[in-house]
């Protein structure tokens, strides 16, 4: 099935989301939708699944111009399309997933189980998928639900597969089978449209290239091979972007966080971090690598006070901060970064202003007696919001209204704007773009040349290689190898990280 | 959104200029209520209808209810006297509400709070009023907030959800009350039954409109109602302690990643939230009752809970559901007198509007043309 | 016809529209007590009052029923707004909240079932009923007819127009052990302590039939629920166990015509007759002759009573039925005190 988007606009009020685009899709290929956050590119494919009409412009298979009124005509079309968020029902098995809605049913109107499973079976056999139809979909892994999803769409006999940002959930492994599953589909034929703002992986799985900025497709290849990381994230910011980040060269202070045989227990008898020592000194950015899950959350939570530790010690600029309440350590100059920045970092429904001060609130600028001062908070909070380049119309809008990378760079705004000594970032750029990353990074950088300690947990090796002036690599609770940042090499690094150093 | 990104440049002036609330949000907050009530009154014609009641009748009742409610001075002072205690305990759920505690045991808090008021309202003979006012209510305040806080701390040590814990402590409340109104201190003398002393004339809040009408009720609880709203928003939204309350309530995690102490602010909130229905107690038994009997609570703490959620957990909102209800009340006590409706239409009634007020999907697939385009204004946003 | 006589005839008519709409113009509102104006009991008797005055001196009846004991002073208060011309309040439990409205419009009358004021009120009269008569009555039949030598009886709440029920229920039993030399027991009142079997509240079924339940596990095989709706979950109660295990002894109404489904567990019933009262108040209210006090339906007066035994006439033995008689003329003369 070939397909050809002929000047899609699509507005909402006055604000065009898509402008003018024109594109090609072709079967057995994988086309890439490159762009940053808010590019278009999820509104362009809504367009195409039936979801959204467009304002003018219009949609042509193989030859024929048609129009969708809704979802249901896009499918029938044979369009598919693998959300980002699952849209699957977790206590049904996955047979029943992908039937839901067109339920194979026996001649008096029951149920068919049997066929449905062994449709499912088919699918399977025929790229490669190894699913279990009757397993409950609660119980497997999220890699394999986004197979139940692939398979429902193939249910459906799409001929084009949509994939918004599949990658986004996936661990590095899982990642590497999800590339395969691409590989067979495209190679029986299907016209594969893989949507990202990942520059490496687009140039691993991508035919062909279209990088969409602001509703406007702003450059194509033909060949990912043609252009380089640099030109394609380039061409997705609207100005060079530097993958290196820039620091002043490396000149450790005294040390400055100590951490000694320290042990935290999860739950009451799993052992989450085993025995850790480890020196952040003033001026030096120290990186952990792991693979997530190896204890690093713990790990972080117990050097912030949020978690009790088991055993060992914890020293501050020379003082035992071990039993420290999370607000003590804050006090002395800690900065925290949580790994999550909606579920931890912060509130989405608050305002910017009350999330910029959601842990200084206390302070003596901020509040008088029982008062808070708003108006000096929501000062603060609009100078800080310039200076970290959150993208904003008002300090008083939501945060659930951000996009990622803004939500992060108030999360660095807020904990980089006061004075602080330590920062504690965990998995600061996660599912960030191309443009927030750069910033976040060389605030980071920023912050180390001013003197502070930096510790850096992230499980994107990439991260850790270019921010770290040393390296410690975690695995199952423990520090198992020390690297210098400066000459450390990506594989023996992702040896460690798998426990074979 | 990204009509924001194409004006980055803005200055910290621009930042800080409070966007208009969208007209979604003023459909939730207005056009959604005055929906929910007219569905949930056509629903109650609808009803009485059903049951046999003429028309006629159920024009007169609804008559009786705008009159019952606000319809002369004597209709007013009973929406009010019933609109106090419903608002004082309301303004407690909604701060519940407000820091993630779902209370459902005003009503004991307001028994106990009612209680300790009483014996605090019938001892101290000899005090001046100006005194004995004041302590008596404190009494009912400090009562309800520690009876509360049982289950704050339940919570904060161990974890036991609150609205188990309150259950039960209601369950417990009662039987206290019982026995509590049967020792011989509280208990009238020449009574057998569970009643109480009455207050002194000290303790009781001054009537307003006596002067007027002797039987007008109304008295000097309204401004306590008003003052608790004043207050409970100031709380909320200009306090840190309040600043606390709501972040924990939104997204306990994050509040704790703050640093905030979440025990504490539950212990805190619950028994702030307790001293509010022990408060709408005190009021009770020193501003209506003069006394408590076992059934003095009358079931407000429970329609507490209806109030705070139609007023959005929103101090105003939670006086403007109190009002509501209280006029319901008042004006369904006249419904009765009058057309002879039963009482209990009154009940489904309430229970309607507070269906409706949860359901906005609802009202706005009911009434399409009240709202603009729901799809449109979503994909503007 | 002749035109005069048609003339006449329709000036009749009209004359007695005026008429009728001019008495219908007394106004008697009722405040019921939480167990509701469909009660089966207290409540519903002296609603059944105002519905007689209705009939037969063709006022206005109204009623408005309380949901909560907060509700009182609140109900009385909006018919003191609403044009009654007597406002009757139901129960002990009002006597309060009526003795304050009473006060504050002293030009408003008032009359009050099951209270009484000392010293009186000039606005209000109080309609109390020497039900220990009657109860006595009752007792002494029990006491004649039990087979396991156990009785029973539970009230409501521990106040004085419940206990009267109980004080002459046990009474009549002493009487007839006295009589007969026989040791029939009553459970659940000891009239001396004032302590006994209260369910604490006037509404729940399920108490009525849980206590009911335990009476006669104890042995009892007739209990007199003194607890308004609570007595017809005991009811509920002999019925699935048949009448020959479990008698019940109705009060304040014949409970075998108002409760027809299970009429055949009821011996007999304590009638409280709220229904004449209620009318005489009335009555005395639209001619002029009402005074506050007290009003005492007696068994002389008929305001109290023994219902009929229904379709437990046969099993009551003759010579019970000629003693009952003699009790009866004894406790009207004053021969036999009820109350030691």
């Amino acid at each position: 099935m070939e397909i050809e988007l002929r000047r899609i606009t699509k507005r909402f009020g006055h604000f065009a989301a898509v402008k003018d685009v024109g594109l090609h899709i072709r079967p057995g290929e994988v086309l890439g939708l490159l762009g940053e956050n808010g590019a278009g590119k999820s509104t362009l494919m809504n367009v195409l699944c039936g979801l959204y009409a467009p304002t003018s412009g219009e949609i042509v298979i193989d030859g024929r111009p048609v129009t969708f009124a809704g979802p249901g005509e896009a499918i029938n079309a044979g369009i598919g399309m693998v959300h980002q968020h699952f849209m699957l029902i977790p206590v049904f098995t996955v047979a029943e997933n992908v039937v839901l809605g067109v339920e194979p049913t026996g001649r008096i109107d029951h149920l068919d189980l049997a066929r449905a499973r062994g449709q499912v079976r088919k699918i399977n056999d025929a790229y490669g998928l190894e699913v279990d139809p009757d397993a409950l979909i609660e119980t497997l892994p999220v890699g394999v639900q986004q197979r139940v999803e692939i398979i429902k769409v193939l249910f459906r006999s799409a001929d084009l597969v949509i994939f918004d940002e599949p990658t986004a959930v996936l661990t590095p492994q899982e990642v590497v089978e999800f590339f395969e599953i691409v590989k067979s589909l495209r190679d029986s034929g299907k016209a594969i449209v893989f949507i990202t703002h990942k520059l490496g992986e687009i140039r691993q799985i991508a035919d062909r290239i279209a990088v969409l900025r602001r509703g406007e497709i702003v450059g194509q290849a033909e060949h990912p091979d043609a252009v380089s990381e640099a030109e394609l994230a380039e061409m997705m910011v609207g100005r060079p972007v530097s993958f290196d980040v820039d620091k002043k060269p490396y000149q450790p202070g005294p040390p400055m966080l100590a951490v000694k045989n320290l042990t935290v227990l999860r739950g009451n008898d799993e052992i989450a971090v085993d025995n850790v020592s480890l020196i952040v000194h003033s001026a030096e950015i120290v990186g952990i690598a792991g693979v997530q899950g190896n204890g690093q959350s713990a790990l972080v939570e117990a050097l912030t006070g949020l978690t009790h530790v088991s055993g060992g010690s914890v020293t501050f600029n020379g003082q035992d901060i071990t039993q420290a309440s999370t607000r003590e350590r804050h006090r002395l100059g800690f900065a925290h970064i949580p790994e999550d920045r909606q579920r931890t970092g912060l509130i989405p429904a608050f305002t910017i202003a009350e999330n910029m001060v959601l842990d200084s609130y206390y302070d003596d600028r901020f509040s008088k007696g029982p008062n808070m001062l708003w108006d000096v908070v929501n000062t603060a909070a609009a100078h800080a919001v310039v200076d970290f380049d959150v993208r904003t119309s008002s300090v008083f809008d939501a945060v659930d209204t951000l996009s990622g990378g803004n939500q992060q760079k108030l999360i660095a705004a807020r904990e980089m704007s006061r004075d602080t000594d330590l920062l504690i970032a965990s998995q600061p750029t996660r599912g960030l773009d191309v443009g927030s990353i750069e910033y976040i990074h060389s605030r980071i950088a920023q912050a180390r040349d001013e003197g502070d300690g930096v510790l850096i947990v992230s499980s994107e090796l990439d991260e850790i290689l270019a921010l770290s002036d040393r390296i410690l690599v975690m695995f199952k609770g423990r520090i198992v190898a020390e690297f210098d940042g400066a000459t450390a090499d990506k594989g023996t690094i992702g040896l460690a990280m798998a426990g074979r150093y | 959104m990204n009509n924001a990104q194409e004006s980055t440049v803005g200055l910290s002036e621009a930042l800080l200029r409070r966007a208009a609330p969208s007209r979604a949000a003023l459909e939730d907050l207005v056009v959604v209520p005055i929906f929910a009530v007219v569905v949930a009154l056509v629903l109650g014609a609808a009803a009485m209808l059903a049951t046999n009641v003429d028309l006629a009748t159920v024009g007169r009742s609804y008559v009786a209810l705008l009159n019952g409610s606000v319809g002369s001075v004597n209709a007013i002072s009973e929406t009010l006297t019933a609109a106090v205690p419903l608002t004082l305990a309301g303004l407690g759920i909604a701060l519940g509400f407000r820091a993630g505690m779902f209370n459902i045991g005003a009503e004991g808090q307001l028994l106990i709070g009612g209680m300790a008021a009483v014996i605090a309202g019938f001892s101290f003979a000899g005090l001046p009023a100006i005194v004995h006012v004041p302590l008596v209510l404190l009494a009912g305040a400090l009562a309800g907030g520690l009876y509360a806080a049982i289950a704050g701390w339940l919570r904060a040590a161990t974890g036991a959800h609150e609205v188990i814990s309150t259950i039960m402590l209601n369950l417990i409340s009662y039987r206290l009350v019982d026995y509590l109104l049967r020792l011989d201190f509280i208990q009238r003398e020449g009574r057998s039954d569970p009643i109480s002393q009455s207050v002194l004339e000290s303790a009781e809040l001054p009537r307003l409109l006596i002067w007027l009408d002797p039987n007008l009720r109304l008295h000097a609880g309204v401004f306590l109602m008003i003052a608790a709203v004043i207050v409970i928003n100031w709380l909320l939204f200009k306090t840190r302690l309040g600043f606390e309350f709501r972040a924990s309530g939104e997204n306990p995690d994050a509040a704790r990643y703050a640093g905030m102490k979440a025990g504490l602010i539950i212990v805190l909130a619950m028994g702030l939230a307790g001293a509010l229905a022990g408060l709408a107690g005190a009021n009770q038994v020193s501003g209506v009752l003069g006394r408590a009997s076992p059934g003095f609570s009358a079931g407000i703490g429970f329609d507490a809970i209806a109030v705070a959620l139609l007023g959005r957990s929103h101090p105003w909102g939670v006086l403007l559901a109190g009002l509501l209800f209280g006029a319901l009340e008042a004006g369904g006590r006249q419904m009765q007198v009058e057309a002879g409706v039963s009482i209990d239409l009154i009940g489904i009634i309430q229970a309607l509007i507070i269906v409706f007020i949860a359901a906005p999907l609802l009202v706005r697939t009911l009434f399409p043309w009240g709202f603009r385009k729901a799809e449109r204004a979503e994909r503007e946003e | 016809m002749p035109a005069y006589k048609t003339a006449f005839v329709s000036l009749a008519i009209v004359a007695a529209l005026a008429a009728s709409t001019h008495a219908s113009a007394f106004t008697a509102c009722q405040v019921t007590d939480t167990g509701g104006i469909d009660d089966n009991s207290f409540n519903q008797t002296a609603w059944k009052g105002v519905l007689d005055a209705q009939e037969s001196l063709g006022i206005e009846g109204r009623f408005l029923e309380s949901q909560a004991e907060t509700d009182y002073d609140a109900n009385i208060n909006s018919l003191v707004n609403g044009n009654c011309d007597i406002i009757i309040t139901v129960g002990f439990l009002l006597g309060d909240a009526t003795q304050k409205a009473a006060l504050a419009n002293p030009e408003q009358l008032f009359s009050i079932v099951d209270y009484a004021y000392d010293p009186p009120l000039p606005n209000v009269l109080g309609q109390v009923y020497a039900t220990d008569e009657a109860a006595f009555l009752t007792g002494y039949l029990a006491a004649g007819m039990t087979k396991t030598g156990v009785l029973g009886t539970f009230g409501g709440i521990n106040i004085p127009p419940v206990t009267i029920f109980m004080d002459g229920f046990y009474r009549g039993a002493m009487y007839y052990n006295a009589k007969h030399e026989t040791k029939v027991s009553v459970l659940g009142w000891n009239p001396e302590t004032r302590e006994g079997l209260f369910t604490n509240n006037f509404e729940s079924l399920d108490d009525g039939r849980a206590y009911a339940q335990n009476l006669y596990d104890e042995g009892a095989d007739i209990v007199m629920p003194v607890a308004g709706p609570v007595g017809l979950g005991s009811a509920a109660l002999a019925a699935e166990l048949g009448p020959d295990a479990l008698k019940i002894i109705g009060v304040d109404a014949d409970l075998y015509i108002t409760d027809p489904n299970n009429g055949r567990v009821y011996l007999t019933s304590v009638t409280k007759r709220m229904d004449a009262t209620v009318t005489e108040v009335i009555e005395r209210a639209m001619n002029g002759s009402f005074e506050g006090g007290v009003l005492v339906g007696t068994l002389e007066n008929g305001g109290v009573g023994v219902a009929p035994f229904h379709d437990m006439q046969a099993s009551v033995p003759d010579p019970l039925k000629a003693e009952l008689e003699q009790v009866r003329a004894g406790i009207i003369d004053g021969s036999i005190p009820v109350d030691e």
